[in-house]
């Protein structure tokens, strides 16, 4: 949420006190060792040019290949170290994936082997029909269009496609796994006073050319005010992943940075640091930079206009990216992290779709969130206590503005004791929240994961009964750190032992044991996951001292990015034991690894009121899509400053198309809740707000898709135009799921228009004023309105898509209004559109009790007139695998309650843009119900090449149901 | 679970027709009528079926064809409430499956979803609005002794208004007086001394005056600076919250403990049932300061360079003089001293004559009248002084005379004057806050620690017009102590009737700007007949 380097020195001198990122507080590559060594490797194969070979070569007598599976095992030296034994594992997945695996054998001690199983979902099944064959020069499989090569000296894995490079491990020989050895064993060579009186070395060092000369921060390293002792002594992992022939490369989230990253070495640098991934709590962080920031997902998307590939790097510990582009069309990456093995998955594409599927198998898809958390989330630092909580709902329902859910940041605790409500602000935690969720509203409380070492407070006390808390260096006791409540403790998730301790913390009902639990809340309460990168004020780069010792001794810098991850997923897990039948929960964390999509909704952290972080959030957004964390949000209005009414207006017009929709203000700010504003700024902020609710059905479908196949549910330009070079680098625009939306916020001060990049041959219109537009397969930009109240929102041609234009006070209070379906004919006069619908709390759907449609129209030339179709039709039958996460439904019954319960819920409005004729009936088919009532504005068809006002045709209320097969018949 | 229904390709069964005017205000009913089979909407901008009018389907862009249903934005539905009061509610609270307390006949959704209730809501609204009429009546009527003190202080000020006006007079003409002998005197000495000022020791005393008064200034400044300084770490040391913490400002705060003598602000708060005495107590044990002979410590300082700075050189010019010429003051010189005070301006005034002939003859010297004129200007400036004091006075009697029945001050009718200075006070665990009306807003740490100031007291609620009752319900106090990193501290006090003076709640809704709630009798007013009746039977 924030951490408070304050400058007191500042603040004395300086009245009008700026506070900045505190460079300080953070290493850089040239003060962190192991990526000093790293890019000295670099360094010294660049200078060393062709002559250079990496020293790692497989021995072609040890490859053994699994009998049945598409794996084998073989061993691999190193020149510089004949000593050191290394074994290699290549498997290919049944969906083409290929996993190449390098670890240690025999070594003094163990390279932390587990990471990847904290982030896959199961053990992935490996192919049975793909085989590998031996030959002189490496091991080949061939798979599709796709053949992966592991060459045997020096060591290079290579995938092809189409007979083209795609991805290639170790191509510049930068890989180096620094293997265990003893101090003692490695001294650096004394210089002994010989008889002559020269100076010679004892000894010559062989890896000095691979390593360098000195024993740079092998056995200690001093940072700032910290000593890590690194007991393990240099266990760094080094590894270039080349793509030959892909020009762009996106993802490995977060940075606030571009979508398409930019370089970070080479001619085109724009940065000086490789990207770092580390989770850290960055107080005031930079919007341009390569700067590690609260979460990291070591998965990196490569596109050209022939293929998509990735890489996930299965790592946990500190790990810095080098990205070049040696020349157009090509990419080069080196990887160095400071412990772990090499874990590489290959994800072959080709297609961005496959892709996300490829990416979703391995680590899950994003888990289907209650359908309230996609509403509006109201939050702040802090609402006081429980009458201010309930005159903010009081405020909203005065001015008629949406809201879903209410926020508690870390005030409401005692002593930032979190789950123990401060009885003197919040006498009556359980009725406000009831009064809250008697309007089907939800309350969220933040519950962070350091403990304050407090025997009086049950958490702590409870984990340190049970001994489940992280312990320093010395691997005895507690670790003690500071943070909000002073001396805390942390649990380690990874053991085993916190995970029922952690879940039984949110029982509902007295435990039986009489220990305490969290009576005093609900089981629809969600929670907020926040400092868990872990923040840790005193400790060096606000975290946890890398030595400290996790479960199983290992230490926290092998498992650091992940350490997240496990805190929101086991409170996922106990959360949504609280109801029973179980409630889908709802989770936010800052901190977050690959996976964590499975737990919930992340956020953008403590962002700046400025237009500069307003417009880097949303493509931060974009890019954790990308990595899987779809569910994604900036703080609406920037969590530190006073927005001016202009910037919180188009703040709001990004967040609500933001998967993630939250305001939230820091401690020191004013109030800026929407009610606040002066007019027209208020009503314009009602109504986007309400445009969001309108929006609902959209975004619950584009997050049961994203559920199912793994696709963002934002999605960058190359994601839906793969081919369009011009797109690639496209940021500021994007597409809501499959619905055919292409929006481009505003984050400028005083704009008025807005240009919007079509890249192709269609038409598209004006969401608001049904202007039609005309695009171009060569790639056409168009200008849009876009004065305050204006958001530049465009409907693709072909597109239908639903929505609920009554407003209520929260969106389950919507449950039985009707649907508006906006049918937006192509260029063909055909159009598509989907809507997903559930009971939005339960699991209910995954045993199928849901609705599903599809819907379409099409057009028949048949004798003198035109017919326009629009129907309706059940898709959950048709593709029942389809319908649920993971294809776990295996038959699809329309006739289920839940379809049964919408039954009654009807289409009240349709709204047919680019209709170029006048109709002459509009009815029902089938129905022997006479015409429709129907209005019909001329303007320009969907066909043709005419920009201007689209002809609509608006047809009053036919009375079908959402939940059944109909269809409406236009004659012209 | 709910029943399935029968499939069917066909329209859903149509919903029992509403009723045309369901949901209209009683004053609008009559628009409810069709015109043939049509329809205007109310603001005439279009024309509809009048079977298209509460179908569940918005046709009026004013909203006006649904009254009783949730299809069009921004418009509202009436609910007649029989039994109770009728009240109008939003369209987005029209079925969405929550029974509106405002609707307590249950109209605002399907029949048979809400109950009607209006029969206990009723009868549970008019008893809490006989409870409000009584708070009412006993207050109006502690409010009417409000008024009738405000009339008795405006009696009270006019009496000192007329009083001090005369007393004004009188000084007036006694400063007039005076200046007449003062400059007369001054006169006759003024050539003598402007050139004893030239003596090079008189140039010398000024220039040492002047350096004294300059250190004396520099000191004082840096007095102050320290003071701030020291303030803003106090406030840094109790009002920072550890729990937001960073190390420096624990650095910071431990550095100015070990500078001041402070004992560590934590080991206080932990200590409560020790309390603040014992710290405050520690805090003021202070090293007595050795000094060397002859040196004064900061107290005698202060004093000494005051009186020093005071000290009038031209008369000490003249008695250094004296000390050097005379053999010692002649008779008549020091004559004034036996003369009784009443007379002895009149007796100075001769003295000056006498002396002044005597000089024109070369009996005396000039020199030592100047000491008398000296004497002269300090009565002048003594009486200036009182009249001054006395003019504050009478203006300080005007102003409140003024504010009694002004809109911006104690009200129309003067009802706020009894409370003027009327200390409130709400103790809320950690803090007692405090108002002063009209004065000052206070926190109070309950476990020790320096009091803030939540500031003054600046004007009503400005967003009102003043003179109108939502005008008094507001009062602003403003530019208390600044927050270590915030805004200087303010308070809004919302106050409503209440039979007692009393603070309710405090809440900081945001950091350093409290909001207190309370209650005055000088709020209520008399319940009015409209009030009594009310419109339940409507």
């Amino acid at each position: 949420m924030r951490s408070p380097n304050f400058s007191l020195l500042l603040l004395l001198l300086s009245p009008a006190f700026t506070a900045a990122l505190k460079t300080g507080d953070w290493k850089t590559c040239a003060t962190s060792g192991f990526c000093r060594r790293g890019r000295a490797l670099s360094a010294r194969a660049e200078e060393a040019g062709s002559s250079w070979h990496s020293p790692y070569s497989l021995d072609p007598a040890s490859v053994s290949i699994a009998p049945a599976d598409a794996a084998f095992t073989a061993s691999v030296r190193s020149s510089i170290h004949p000593d050191a034994k290394f074994g290699l594992d290549v498997r290919v997945h049944e969906d083409g994936v290929v996993r190449v695996r390098m670890d240690e054998v025999d070594g003094l001690r163990k390279h932390y082997d587990e990471a990847a199983s904290w982030s896959l979902i199961e053990e992935p099944s490996i192919s049975h029909d793909v085989q590998w064959t031996v030959g002189k020069k490496d091991v080949r499989a061939k798979f599709g269009a796709n053949e992966v090569s592991v060459q045997f000296s020096p060591l290079k894995v290579t995938l092809f496609r189409d007979g083209h490079e795609e991805v290639v491990l170790n191509g510049r020989g930068l890989m180096h796994m620094e293997h265990f050895r003893t101090k003692e064993g490695t001294a650096v060579p004394e210089v002994a006073e010989a008889d002559d009186g020269a100076q010679k070395p004892l000894q010559v060092n062989a890896a000095a050319w691979f390593e360098g000369e000195e024993q740079d921060a092998w056995w200690e390293e001093t940072w700032s005010t910290w000593t890590d002792s690194k007991p393990k002594g240099p266990e760094s992992l080094s590894l270039d992943i080349n793509f030959p022939n892909h020009g762009n490369v996106y993802g490995i989230p977060q940075h606030a940075t571009r979508l398409s990253l930019p370089a970070t070495t080479g001619p085109d640098a724009e940065y000086t640091e490789p990207y770092r991934l580390f989770n850290a709590d960055v107080f005031e962080y930079l919007p341009d930079s390569p700067m590690s920031l609260y979460g990291s997902i070591p998965l990196m998307h490569a596109h050209s206009a022939k293929s998509t590939v990735a890489v996930f790097n299965s790592i946990g510990s500190d790990t810095w990216i080098d990205v070049k582009y040696p020349k157009k069309g090509s990419t080069q990456t080196h990887w160095i992290s400071e412990s772990g093995i090499l874990d590489v998955f290959l994800l072959p594409g080709p297609t961005p779709e496959k892709v996300f599927e490829q990416y979703a198998r391995l680590t899950g898809a994003p888990v289907l969130p209650p359908a309230w958390a996609l509403a509006y989330h109201q939050c702040r630092w802090n609402y006081v206590s429980s009458d201010d909580v309930r005159g903010v709902q009081e405020r909203f329902d005065e001015s008629d503005i949406p809201v879903d859910v209410f926020w508690l940041d870390i005030e409401y605790a005692e002593g930032h004791k979190y789950f123990m409500w401060d009885q003197k602000t919040f006498p009556d935690p359980v009725e406000m929240i009831q009064d809250v969720e008697a309007l089907e509203r939800k309350m969220v409380v933040i519950i962070d994961p350091h403990l304050k070492r407090d025997s009086n407070f049950p958490a702590y006390q409870l984990a340190s009964e049970s001994e489940v808390l992280v312990k320093p260096k010395s691997g005895e006791g507690e670790y003690e750190g500071w943070c909000w409540p002073g001396s805390s403790s942390w649990v380690d998730f990874f053991n085993p032992g916190a995970w029922d301790y952690w879940k039984s913390l949110f029982q509902l009902s007295p435990r039986a044991d009489g220990k305490w639990s969290w009576t005093e809340s609900t089981a629809k309460v969600g929670i907020w996951n926040d400092m868990n990168e872990p923040s840790i004020f005193n400790g060096p780069e606000i975290s946890m001292p890398r030595d400290s010792i996790h479960y199983g001794g290992w230490e926290h810098r092998d498992v650091h990015n992940i350490n997240g991850m496990l805190f929101t997923n086991h409170t996922y897990q106990a959360a949504a034991l609280r109801a029973d039948p179980p409630l889908r929960p709802f989770v936010l964390t800052r901190s977050f690894y690959a996976g964590s999509q499975r737990f919930g909704a992340m956020w953008t952290g403590d962002n700046l009121g400025t237009w500069e972080h307003m417009a880097v959030g949303l493509k931060m957004v974009l890019a954790n899509g990308l990595g899987g964390m779809s569910f994604a949000g900036s703080d609406v209005g920037g969590f530190f400053g006073n927005p001016d009414a202009e910037m919180l207006v188009r703040w709001y017009g990004v967040g609500i198309f933001n998967p993630f929709f939250r305001a939230h203000a820091h401690i020191d700010t004013k109030r800026r809740e929407p009610y606040l504003l002066d007019e027209p700024y208020r009503s314009i902020l009602r109504d986007m707000i309400r445009l969001r609710y309108a929006m609902l059905p959209v975004w619950y479908t584009a997050f049961h898709e994203a559920s199912v196949t793994g696709m963002p549910v934002l999605r960058p330009q190359y994601t839906v135009f793969p081919k369009d070079e011009a797109g690639f680098a496209i940021d500021d625009q994007f597409y809501v799921g499959a619905s055919g939306l292409l929006v481009k916020p505003v984050t400028e001060k005083g704009a008025t228009e807005a240009s919007v990049y079509l890249a192709e041959d269609q038409v598209y219109y004006n969401y608001f004023t049904h202007e039609a537009y005309r695009g171009s397969a060569r790639g056409k930009h168009v200008t849009l309105p876009a004065a305050l109240h204006e958001i530049p929102v465009l409907i693709r041609g072909g597109s239908i898509v639903p929505t609920r234009e009554r407003f209520r006070r929260s969106s389950p209070l919507m449950k039985a209004d009707p649907f508006t379906l906006r049918v937006a004919l192509g260029a063909d006069g055909a159009a598509q559109g989907r809507l997903y619908l559930d009971d939005g709390e339960t699991y209910a759907h995954e045993r199928g009790e849901l609705v599903w449609r599809g819907f379409s129209a099409s057009m028949d030339k048949k004798g003198k007139g035109r017919t326009l179709r629009i129907a309706s039709e059940d898709l959950a039958s048709r593709d029942p695998r389809g319908a649920v996460e993971r294809g776990a439904l295996g038959a699809y019954e329309a006739r289920n309650a839940f379809a049964g319960a919408v039954e009654p819920v009807r289409v009240e409005k349709l709204v047919v843009l680019g209709l170029g004729a006048r109709p002459t009936s509009v009815r029902v088919e089938g129905a022997d119900g006479g015409e429709l009532e129907w209005e019909y504005v001329a303007g320009v068809g969907a066909d043709g090449k005419k920009e201007g006002k689209a002809g609509v045709l608006t047809v009053k209320d036919p009375a079908v149901s959402v939940a059944r097969d109909w269809a409406v018949v236009v004659k012209m | 679970m709910v029943a399935w229904l029968p499939l069917l390709l066909a329209p859903l069964p149509v919903l029992g027709a509403l009723d045309k005017t369901h949901g209209v205000r009683p004053d609008l009913l009559a628009r409810y009528a069709p015109q043939g089979s049509t329809w205007k909407c109310l603001d005439g901008s279009k024309e509809i079926a009048w079977s298209a009018v509460n179908d569940d389907y918005c046709d009026c862009p004013d909203g006006s064809d649904e009254p009783g249903t949730s299809a069009c934005p921004n418009s509202s539905f009436y609910c007649r409430n029989a039994g109770h009061i009728g009240s109008s509610i939003l369209s987005s609270r029209v079925n969405d499956g929550l029974c509106e307390p405002e609707c307590c006949d249950g109209s605002d959704e399907k029949p048979g979803v809400c109950p009607n209730v209006c029969d206990e809501v009723g009868k549970e609204y008019r008893k809490k609005r006989d409870a409000e009429r009584k708070m009412q009546k006993t207050g109006s009527k502690i409010r009417s002794t409000y008024i009738a003190y405000a009339h008795k202080e405006k009696t009270r000020l006019e009496g000192l208004i007329a009083e001090l006006e005369k007393e004004v007079a009188t000084r007036e003409a006694e400063v007039a007086r005076l200046r007449e002998i003062a400059e007369h005197a001054e006169s006759l000495s003024a050539a003598d001394i402007e050139h004893k000022q030239k003596s090079p020791l008189y140039q010398s005393l000024l220039t040492h005056h002047t350096a004294l008064k300059s250190l004396q200034r520099e000191h004082k400044k840096h007095l102050e600076r320290e003071k701030a300084l020291g303030e803003v770490l106090d406030s840094l040391r109790t009002g920072y919250n550890p729990n937001y913490q960073d190390m420096a400002v624990l650095e910071a705060v431990r550095g100015w403990e070990t500078l001041a003598g402070l004992p560590h602000i934590n080991d206080v708060r932990k200590d409560e049932s020790e309390g603040a005495g014992d710290a405050a107590a520690e805090g003021q044990v202070q090293e007595a300061e050795e000094l060397e002979e002859g040196i004064w410590d900061a107290a005698k300082i202060e004093k000494e360079l005051d009186k020093l700075l005071k000290e009038d050189h031209t008369s000490l010019l003249l008695q250094h003089d004296k000390h050097i010429d005379a053999p010692g003051p002649s008779i008549l010189f020091d004559l004034s001293s036996y003369v009784p005070d009443s007379i002895r301006p009149e007796f100075e005034a001769f003295r000056d004559i006498v002396v002044s002939w005597l000089a024109a003859f070369g009996l005396a010297k000039p020199v030592d009248v100047s000491g008398s004129a000296d004497f002269a200007r300090q009565e002048l400036s003594d009486s200036e002084h009182s009249l001054k004091l006395t003019e504050n006075e009478l203006k300080e009697a005007r102003v409140d005379f003024g504010d009694i029945f002004d809109p911006k001050g104690f009200g129309p009718e003067g009802e706020w004057k009894k409370l003027d200075g009327l200390c409130l006070s709400k103790d809320t665990g950690d803090y007692t806050y405090e108002i002063c009306l009209f004065d000052e807003a206070k926190q109070k740490p309950n476990k020790g620690g320096s009091n803030f100031s939540l500031g003054k007291f600046t004007s009503w609620d400005t967003q009102q017009e003043p003179g109108t009752p939502a005008y008094y319900h507001k009062q602003r106090y403003t530019l208390g102590a600044k927050c270590w990193n915030g805004p200087q501290r303010s308070v809004e006090l919302v106050l409503e009737c209440g039979i007692e003076n009393a603070l309710l709640s405090v809440a900081e809704l945001e950091k350093c700007e409290y909001q207190i709630t309370g209650t005055t009798p000088a709020l209520c007013t008399p319940p009015t007949d409209d009030d009594a009746t009310g419109k339940d039977e409507l």
